[in-house]
């Protein structure tokens, strides 16, 4: 059964057998759709044309580029200078830190605001598609650091065993018995000065044992083959061995925990924000969008979009998450068999702090 | 089976050792409130006194003076007092600090200097008289109130000890304040006056032990006057104020103990551990005798009691709610695997599953406001969980069904509710017990979110009012405790699990554990 899972390149099968699932499909589609619109949120809404003539001056992309004298006029008058002649402008003409003069209005109640305001008078819309930017920034970055960090620690506690290994296994559980809110808001209460990056090292730290747990049990179960014997045997060294036969294997369960911490992370950012201690207020997210709605009890556009958003995010990275690892699994179900004095398999898929 | 349940207790252990370690790695973030004045130490020339000794008694609260894990240098009053004198009698740079410094150590310094009082230069005898003049203002002597001249004050002091030797001892001193908590009465308090701060460790035991209130105030009394710190208990205190002052002064005696106390030999030895930062901050999270800053109503043991039994009661109904929906829909899909049942309910439990539990409070709150708070606030806990688990009750329950007893049991005509329960079941519920030890965890940490989107009084909603007032001993205990409660509930259910599985029992019994 183990065998048939630790063949090398059964990483790019899996993926190609979750590419042909249509769940999956859909999952890996709503996710590259969220990058792209993390990666031209300036192009779904920003104040500034795409191409236009401002006072005589022609600007092309200005809404990337953000030129500091069309930056420094107000919203009145750019949009009255590019009424004027044409312009090719962003879908929606709100930047995400613009206050306009419309305060938590409802969606379409007011020209130009399609998801309405929020109390600052900032556009809905805007402020998801530029949270999308940051929300998805931060969570890839997290995940890197944190995947980077526990698998090679779950790698290398799992290929050579021993002291380390007991070191990494206590650890691991040693992570686990903390909720992860709990112990990151701590971080950040403690921090003596809170921003992003600690965050970002705070939910890291919390939650690199998980990823950790995985590679290690996979490289466990790799290092016991007949081809890692054999490689053995031969005179490979350790490092060889590793790098070679080991890793790429690990790999595929790396990734698929890759998937699963992505959404966490964004769960963990989203409740981070919502109770105040997640990224600086001046970034716009879909965190503080929902914390505002608690002020403002009737004003359900400021929880359900942003709500929306991060369903579709953590539900698409879900869904891909497991099509990946029923293919990598071939008994295709959650429990694996287990000895006695062991943790289970614990529910793998992001779930809320 | 106890050999079992003995040896998975001992491998909590290290993770117990983890925990803490990552409890204190998380305090040696907070700031040195010392850090941005440059000299630090103890010369305080950059900081005026008043400042300096605010900050430095900060720094001490969080155990910033001592070492991490092990103290080479451990100091207690004896040492402490040649220390000051030393530099008094040298009249160095730090003599200033230390006169101060020897002034708060007070009486309790008295056995260790005066005996050898008069072997002193004459001129360092004279600057540590001096340095001892508001020692002998707490004690209220001489009785007219001032010396005449610096020699008095010399004088003072060489005959102070033939005179009183005998009242600075042991037995002298417990007798003094068991007097004052059996009489009480003007009179005795004067008498403890005298000892100023020799009387402390008795005074401070006195006041773990008794719990009447006006002893009570007698001792906080005595002990803010030798102290010059704000400690008193007024007499119209409501009986929580009083239990809050009373830790806050156990919370004090923790910091400043060996100020006061010589090491016994013993102590001595373990200093060296027990005098550190982590040693410390772990025994006085365990002991709740951290200090909370000023201004809290209520001591720490009362503040994680109260919210403590509102999140425990939060985090078991809803595991109990979780498990009593997450069976029978787990056993219902996997019964009608691949059926529109199972398809519906894998779909909504999807959904639940991916919402953030702060959102459906909030959808709770918005649609049925903040009635029946408690209601909701279990039920939000409980959907994520019911979400996770429904979905391995079915795994569990596809893998019996699978199996050959069960085809066996079919083939002799059970079938239905008796098949799934009476025998699918019995064995499919047994790797819930199991998860039930990993999702409290989870249920614990929605349980601080859920309860702020309700306002409920709870742990997290405490922890996030600490963190505003940036009360570090809550933060610490909080994390600590939520943490223990989690590693020994997976204990729990480790044991558990192997008490009621057969098949465990029969490894057990096979390899003799």
């Amino acid at each position: 059964m183990k065998a048939e899972r630790a063949v090398p390149g059964t990483l790019r099968r899996a993926l190609s057998e979750v590419r042909r699932k249509r769940g999956a499909s859909v999952g890996i589609t709503a996710f590259a759709m969220l990058l792209l619109v993390a990666i031209f949120a300036d192009f779904f809404a920003s104040p500034l044309p795409v191409y236009g003539t401002v006072r005589g001056h022609t600007y092309v992309l200005a809404n990337v580029t953000r030129p500091r004298e069309l930056q420094s006029m107000s919203h009145a008058e750019l949009e009255a200078e590019l009424a004027r002649g044409f312009a090719l402008r962003a879908l929606v003409h709100w930047g995400p830190a613009e206050t306009g003069t419309a305060v938590l209005r409802p969606p379409l109640a007011s020209a130009g605001h399609v998801l309405g305001t929020d109390s600052d008078g900032r556009d809905v819309f805007s402020v998801l598609v530029h949270g999308a930017r940051v929300v998805v920034s931060f969570a890839l970055l997290c995940v890197a650091l944190l995947v980077a960090f526990g698998a090679l620690v779950g790698a290398l506690g799992g290929f050579f065993g021993g002291v380390f290994d007991a070191i990494v296994a206590r650890s691991v559980e040693t992570m686990t018995a903390f909720p992860t809110i709990v112990l990151v808001l701590a971080f950040q209460a403690m921090m003596p000065k809170a921003s992003t990056l600690t965050l970002l090292l705070a939910i890291s730290l919390t939650r690199w044992a998980e990823v950790a747990r995985l590679v290690r049990g996979e490289v466990i179960a790799v290092s016991g083959q007949d081809y890692v014997l054999a490689a053995r045997a031969l005179g490979a060294s350790p490092l060889r061995i590793l790098v070679r036969y080991v890793f790429p294997n690990a790999r595929a369960q790396a990734l698929v925990s890759a998937t699963f911490a992505l959404a966490t992370v964004i769960l963990v950012e989203a409740s981070c924000d919502f109770l105040g201690l997640g990224i600086e207020e001046s970034s716009p997210t879909w965190g503080h969008l929902m914390a505002q709605s608690r002020h403002h009890p009737g004003a359900w556009w400021l929880l359900a979009f942003p709500a929306l958003a991060l369903l579709g995010t953590v539900v698409s990275q879900n869904v891909v998450g497991e099509a990946l690892r029923d293919a990598l699994d071939p008994r295709g179900d959650v429990l694996a068999e287990r000895p006695v004095d062991e943790a289970p398999e614990q529910g793998t898929a992001a779930r809320s702090p | 089976m106890f050999r079992y349940a003995l040896r998975r207790a001992l491998w909590a252990i290290p993770t117990l050792i983890g925990v803490s370690l990552v409890v204190f790695l998380m305090t040696t973030l907070l700031p040195d409130p010392l850090a941005p004045y440059p000299t630090g130490g103890s010369s305080a020339s950059s900081i005026d006194p008043v400042t300096f000794d605010k900050l430095t008694e900060e720094r001490r609260s969080r155990f910033l003076d001592l070492p991490r894990f092990v103290n080479t240098d451990p100091r207690d009053v004896r040492i402490l007092t040649d220390e000051y004198v030393g530099h008094i009698v040298a009249d160095d740079d730090d003599a200033t600090v230390s006169a101060r410094r020897l002034a708060a150590l007070g009486g309790a310094a008295l056995p260790h200097l005066l005996p050898r009082f008069d072997n002193l230069p004459a001129a360092g005898r004279k600057r540590v008289a001096l340095a001892l003049v508001p020692v002998a203002r707490r004690m209220r002597r001489p009785d007219e109130g001032a010396f005449e001249t610096e020699g008095d004050a010399t004088l003072f002091w060489s005959r102070f000890w033939d005179d009183h030797s005998i009242d600075f001892t042991e037995p002298a001193a417990k007798r003094a304040v068991d007097r004052l908590v059996e009489h009480g009465g003007e009179e005795r308090e004067q008498d403890l006056y005298l000892l100023d701060t020799f009387a402390l460790p008795y005074v401070m035991a006195a006041m773990g032990r008794t719990d009447r209130r006006d002893a009570l105030a007698q001792l906080a009394r005595v002990a803010a006057h030798a102290t010059e710190r704000d400690g008193s208990i007024p007499d119209d205190a409501l009986a929580t104020t009083v239990r809050a002052r009373q830790a806050d002064w156990g919370a004090w005696w923790f910091v400043h103990e060996n100020d006061f106390v010589p090491f016994s030999g013993a102590e001595r030895v373990a200093a060296s551990v027990s005098q550190t930062r982590y040693a410390k901050w772990m025994l006085g999270a365990i002991l709740g005798q951290l200090t909370s800053g000023s201004g809290e109503d209520l001591s720490l043991g009362d503040r994680l009691q109260r919210r403590g039994l509102l999140t425990l009661s939060l985090t078991f109904l809803a595991m109990l709610l979780s498990y009593g929906l997450a069976v029978p829909l787990g056993v219902i899909s996997a019964y009608r695997k691949n059926r529109p049942v199972d398809r519906a309910l894998a779909l909504g439990l999807f959904v639940i599953y991916a919402l953030p539990s702060f959102v459906l409070g909030e959808i709770c709150v918005n649609l049925f406001g903040l009635g029946h708070a408690a209601f909701f606030a279990v039920l939000t806990l409980a959907a994520g969980s019911v979400a996770t688990l429904s979905r391995f009750q079915r795994a569990a329950v596809l893998e019996v069904l699978g199996s050959d007893y069960v085809r066996a049991a079919r083939a002799k005509g059970v079938f239905g509710v008796r098949l799934l329960v009476v025998h699918a079941l019995r064995n499919a519920i047994m790797p819930m017990v199991t998860l039930a030890g990993v999702q409290i965890p989870t249920l614990i940490g929605g349980a601080f979110v859920v309860e702020e989107v309700f306002s409920l009084r709870g742990m997290g909603w405490e922890t996030l009012r600490a963190i505003e007032r940036h009360d570090s001993a809550w933060i610490v205990v909080a994390v600590l405790a939520t943490a223990l409660l989690a590693t020994f509930t997976l204990l729990a259910s480790d044991v558990v699990h192997g008490l009621l599985d057969p098949r465990v029992r029969e490894t057990l019994r096979r390899r003799g554990a």
